[in-house]
């Protein structure tokens, strides 16, 4: 079973900082792998583990120092990373970003049975990479899954939580699935494995290497474009009162209810 | 399974609206508020609406086509097919890219449920149409241009977002986001039955079984628009009777924190947050809630935050409208207790 994991290097939302035209001071942003993603990554490796003689390889598609994120794939238990890097995908947005992830896969890891991916990227928040990829390669695919176990070497069990319960899905390989939270926590690396991925080389691949030309990369190979951002506005001035007299508490909730026309 | 092929960006013309059924039939409240938003957008470019369904060939879909049209959708386009009985990625993308190619609308408008977010992206990918999710206000610009504004970095930083010439430019929006409007029951019904070349060596995906949200007071957190949330606060999961109560007297719906449900308190459908579902009711309260901005990110969209919190610098109090100080087991029962005495009600 050869598994891709697709894992992106995103700012700590956690701890995100402005600057004074409200824009987010980027100097300033700590970058982790995408809480998403290590989802996504501990998934992958739990299906290796199950089915012996797998192959785990991440994948991104960033900067540099994106290289951090694969590290933290191997050091989890990934065998391999590659980095999609070039000055020409600056500005992909998800659809772009899927587009040149696909053409990777088919150049250079055609025999992929399962991809996965995080749900979400935190920044951009648009879970659109996934699905995206799947079409490209025209794969199957399967977005809010919180499991996926493997039935037999075609069939993927995957289980998608959403508005209407839980819903069970065999899925025939090769496909593509987007990992949400999962009721296990993604592992912490060891020791042993934060050695190997120091040890591991991690090459590069750039648009010429992919045969991707500039255009159809990028903002110019994007369908969409961010044209201004801002903070969010802040909720005006709230009113805090004191609740070791709770009587007084509540009726001063409802007064508030009462003005605000809700009661 | 054909190619899609593009064509110029001033062929694609008119406004569409994906509408979801329910498992019982019934179109979602989002799709409606799906439909007005795109009324606004008609009426600024002088553009059509045609309203999409997809469904079984033999399911009746009259009252909905119906519905639809009293709602502002000048036509329906009814995709009936029974491959369509069951929802499937491929399936749906398939059936809707087709239709793209055939009509070439301009904008496609559809709510953000998990459904839409599952397949939409593939229509994107296939029709090479941009794709902007989970927006919250829709602008045409000076130029006539579509503006889509959608929260990211976890609803941190709002972004502009725009489709500098790709179409169509699909978009979803969020729950509440968009106000539904007024049906027009004069207005008459104008649908048409199509049927999607669909092959059967599509689907890739087989549905087995779905296990229901065992979610007790059987009220959708995403269409409520009032929601009672409890936190670790609450010390444990026999406590949760204060918010039950407190969400009974009120009418709404239950919500929790993730670190209740890790603890196995409540179950994952009521989950409020990045990991769960992002909610904008009219009101919400959050009891016991430190509000951690992973649980900020699912409901700071509501009209009306009021806390509940004993810790003064609990963050939750800084994007609380109204916030109380104190002891959730103290100030929980009087308040439902008084709105119950008093016969109080919420209207929203
Ligand atoms: C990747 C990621 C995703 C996450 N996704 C989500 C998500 O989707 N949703 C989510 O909610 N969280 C999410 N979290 C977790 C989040 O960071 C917090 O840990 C969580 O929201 C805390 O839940 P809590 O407020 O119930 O508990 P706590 O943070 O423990 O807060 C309990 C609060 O109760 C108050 N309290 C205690 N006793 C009383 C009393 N007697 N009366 C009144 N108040 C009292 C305390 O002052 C405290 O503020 C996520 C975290 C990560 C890393
Ligand atoms: N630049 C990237 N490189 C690799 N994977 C990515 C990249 N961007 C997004 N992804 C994957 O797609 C998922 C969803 O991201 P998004 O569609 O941007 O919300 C992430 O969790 C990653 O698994």
């Amino acid at each position: 079973m050869n598994i891709v994991v697709c894992v992106k290097q995103v700012p700590d939302t956690a701890h995100l900082r402005f600057d004074s035209n409200d824009q987010l001071a980027q100097e300033s942003l700590e970058n982790v792998m995408n809480p998403f993603c290590e989802y996504a990554v501990e998934t992958a490796v739990r299906l290796k583990e199950a089915h012996e003689g797998s192959k785990l390889t991440a994948i991104t598609m960033g900067p540099p120092q994106a290289k951090e994120v694969l590290k933290r794939a191997i050091a989890m238990g990934a065998d391999e990373a590659f980095l999609l890097s070039d000055e020409a995908f600056t500005g992909s947005d998800a659809w772009s970003t899927a587009f040149i992830l696909s053409e990777a896969i088919k150049k250079n890891l055609p025999s992929t049975d399962l991809i996965l991916l995080g749900q979400f990227a935190t920044d951009g928040m648009s879970g659109v990479t996934g699905p995206a990829l799947a079409e490209f390669l025209g794969f199957p695919s399967m977005t809010f899954c919180k499991k996926a176990e493997l039935k037999s070497d075609t069939i993927l069990e995957a289980h998608r939580e959403t508005e209407r319960g839980l819903e069970i899905y065999e899925i025939t390989l090769p496909g593509v699935i987007c990992i949400m939270k999962c009721d296990y926590e993604p592992r912490i690396p060891s020791i042993k494995g934060v050695m190997k991925a120091n040890r591991t080389e991690i090459p590069v691949w750039d648009a010429a290497s992919l045969g991707l030309s500039a255009d159809k990369v990028g903002l110019k190979g994007s369908p969409t474009m961010v044209a201004k951002t801002w903070r969010k506005p802040k909720k005006e001035g709230g009113i805090k009162v004191d609740g070791s007299d709770p009587q007084a508490a509540v009726s001063q909730l409802i007064d508030f209810l009462r003005q605000q026309k809700v009661m | 399974m054909g190619e899609f092929i593009v064509q110029p960006t001033e062929d694609y013309k008119g406004i569409w609206v994906i509408a979801e059924l329910s498992e019982s039939g019934c179109l979602l409240d989002i799709s409606l508020e799906a439909l007005t938003a795109a009324k606004s957008l008609g009426e600024s470019l002088h553009q059509e609406i045609s309203a999409i369904l997809l469904s079984a060939t033999n399911q009746d879909t009259s009252q909905a086509e119906e519905t639809l049209c009293q709602y502002g959708a000048q036509q329906v386009f009814s995709l009936k097919h029974d491959m369509l009985a069951q929802y499937q990625a491929e399936v749906y993308a398939y059936a809707i890219s087709d239709l793209v190619g055939v009509k070439l609308p301009n904008i496609i408008l559809a709510g953000s449920t998990s459904t839409s977010r599952d397949y939409l992206p593939r229509v994107a990918a296939r029709t090479h149409g941009g794709f902007a999710p989970d927006s919250i206000a829709l602008e045409v610009n000076a130029q006539g241009e579509l503006e889509v504004t959608r929260p990211t970095y976890g609803e941190n930083l709002w972004a502009k977002v725009v489709f500098p010439k790709n179409r169509p430019q699909i978009v979803t929006v969020r729950a509440k986001a968009f106000a539904k409007g007024e049906a027009d029951k004069s207005r008459p019904v104008n649908s048409e039955t199509l049927i999607p070349p669909l092959s059967p060596e599509l689907p890739h995906t087989k549905l087995i079984q779905v296990v229901q949200g065992e979610s007790k007071t059987g009220k959708k957190l995403e269409e409520a628009e009032i929601i009672v949330s409890g936190g670790r606060g609450l010390k444990g999961p026999e406590n949760f009777k204060l918010v039950e109560d407190l969400a009974e007297a009120l009418g709404g719906a239950v919500g929790a924190s993730r670190a209740v449900v890790d603890a196995g308190w409540r179950p994952h459908s009521e989950q409020v947050g990045q990991t769960g579902k992002t909610v904008s009711p009219q009101l919400y309260f959050a009891l016991g809630i430190s509000g951690a901005i992973q649980h900020q990110v699912g409901m700071s969209s509501s009209k009306i935050i009021i806390a509940i919190n004993k810790d003064s610098d609990a963050p939750i109090f800084d994007i609380a409208n109204f916030g109380i100080v104190g002891d959730v087991f103290e100030v929980a029962p009087v308040l439902t207790k008084t709105i119950k005495e008093q016969n109080l009600a919420v209207s929203v």
